[in-house]
């Protein structure tokens, strides 16, 4: 891999995206995994306000039906590459909303889902975790 | 033009593109921001990132793809960071290194360092503009509140400096940096006559509204609106106004120190002593403030400017002018 190559998968932005979380796994997101306490931006992370800077997206709640048009989006205005990770269960499978009448279904459906962190909320280590895979998977798509 | 290539135009064009400017800016303000990024997660007790990110963020953007808007104006999109950019480089060519660079007399005086000042910030007001979202429209309109706000103590503590430099000459006013500068380096730095501390205060309270920085980083807020006119930027241009930020913020501290504080020995300790000021500026005026104080409103900032600083540059200019 060239020098380049090597010095920019120092630099992975992060975006977060609320798919009708409960809130939740954004507080772990917001104020416990990433910034504060357990400190990602050691492996270059920083959060970004503009889904055009981003090269890690964290997606957390169901896909309800009435945000699932914006979020399909906001997914399409973050330049390639880009990672998706899948915060939290409800991502994943609906979690406690899964039979509701307002939600869309898994988010695998709709997007490529990279790394999956399931949880209720996940803890912050699972979170700086899956943050670091997708890292690696990032890296290789650079 | 037959001496179009003269080592005059040389000297000109290495001034601004490798040492002062240029370059040599760019790898300073990217070092500062790196240790403010460090020492703003030690002090909220995290590891932080290492010291050369903003550099790895840069690298990183170089090879992003660049989107640019449906509706926005593209020319103008993709121009205004290079304006933004070349103005800085340009405006540090500008500021002497007391005792190890001295600019050409040719390239400007303080007057052209106070346009070029307000340079970057009219680039980004184009961008959000120019962008068509309309965060970067409430940026714009934000970004030219405080600017109105923050110009006037600027140029009162800019004319302050002038005057008694131009008065203690026998003359009248002095727009030039380095008389100035050598006029410290014989008579003792202005830092150390009181009468002189409100235009100094007057100068800290400027810098921070200036640079974007936490208490006054209101058009660019990403909580409120989503980086205002860089919502819009992605890839390279992005690039570009990160660049345009970290040359600012060299040029901004370095004229601080001209101004006020420039006594520094000749040749590489010279250098040495002007790195060591920037960083202990940054450090002390930056970031302490940015991790001590949440962000103001912006009607609370243009009060704040309206008031405090202007009052203390009238009171600079005034002791100035009476003492005299």
């Amino acid at each position: 891999m060239s020098f380049i190559a090597r010095i920019s998968q120092r630099s992975p932005w992060l975006y977060r995206i609320n798919a009708g979380s409960c809130n939740g796994c954004d507080v772990e997101l917001a104020t416990t995994a990433c910034i504060p306490r357990y400190d990602v931006e050691r492996l270059g992370c920083q959060y970004c306000g503009s889904p055009k800077h981003a090269d890690i997206v964290l997606i957390t709640g169901p896909l309800t039906l009435r945000v699932k048009d914006k979020v399909l989006r906001l997914y399409e205005e973050i330049p390639d590459p880009k990672v998706t990770v899948a915060v939290g269960i409800c991502p994943i499978s609906g979690g406690v909303f899964r039979n509701s009448y307002a939600v869309a279904g898994a988010i695998d459906r709709y997007l490529p889902v990279d790394v999956n962190v399931p949880g209720c909320p996940p803890r912050p280590q699972a979170i700086i975790e899956g943050i670091a895979k997708a890292i690696d998977v990032w890296r290789e798509r650079l | 033009m037959p001496d179009m290539l003269s080592s005059d135009t040389l000297s000109l064009l290495f001034a601004v593109l490798v040492f002062p400017g240029g370059l040599f800016a760019l790898c300073v303000g990217l070092v500062l921001k790196g240790l403010d990024r460090r020492l703003a997660a030690r002090l909220q007790r995290r590891v932080g990132p290492p010291l050369l990110q903003p550099l790895f963020d840069l690298v990183k953007l170089a090879r992003k793809r660049t989107l640019v808007p449906d509706i926005a104006c593209k020319p103008v999109f993709l121009a205004a960071p290079m304006v933004g950019c070349v103005s800085m480089a340009l405006a540090a060519a500008l500021i002497p290194i007391p005792g190890v660079y001295d600019p050409d007399p040719l390239l400007g005086d303080l007057l052209v360092v106070l346009y070029l000042l307000a340079v970057p910030a009219v680039a980004l007001m184009i961008a959000g503009s120019a962008s068509g979202s309309s965060y970067g429209a409430i940026g714009f309109s934000r970004e030219m509140a405080l600017m109105l706000a923050y110009e006037g103590p600027l140029l009162m503590v800019l004319v302050t400096v002038a005057i008694k430099t131009g008065l203690a000459q026998g003359g009248v006013v002095t727009f030039s940096l380095s008389e100035i500068v050598r006029y410290q380096q014989e008579h003792g730095a202005y830092l150390a006559d009181p009468w002189m501390w409100p235009a100094f205060l007057a100068f800290l309270a400027f810098f921070p509204a200036n640079l974007g920085i936490a208490p006054f980083d209101i058009p660019e807020a990403e909580s409120e609106v989503l980086e205002g006119p860089l919502l819009e930027y992605s890839g390279p241009p992005l690039g570009l106004f990160k660049v345009m930020s970290a040359l600012k913020a060299v040029v901004v501290l370095s004229l601080g120190i001209a101004l006020f504080f420039p006594t520094a020995p000749a040749g590489a300790p010279g250098l040495l002593v002007h790195l060591l000021k920037l960083g202990v500026l940054s450090l002390a005026g930056v970031t302490v403030l940015r991790t001590a104080i949440g962000r103001m409103r912006i009607d609370q900032a243009v009060l704040f400017y309206l008031k405090w600083p202007e009052a203390l540059a009238i009171a600079g200019l005034a002791a100035v002018l009476t003492l005299a």
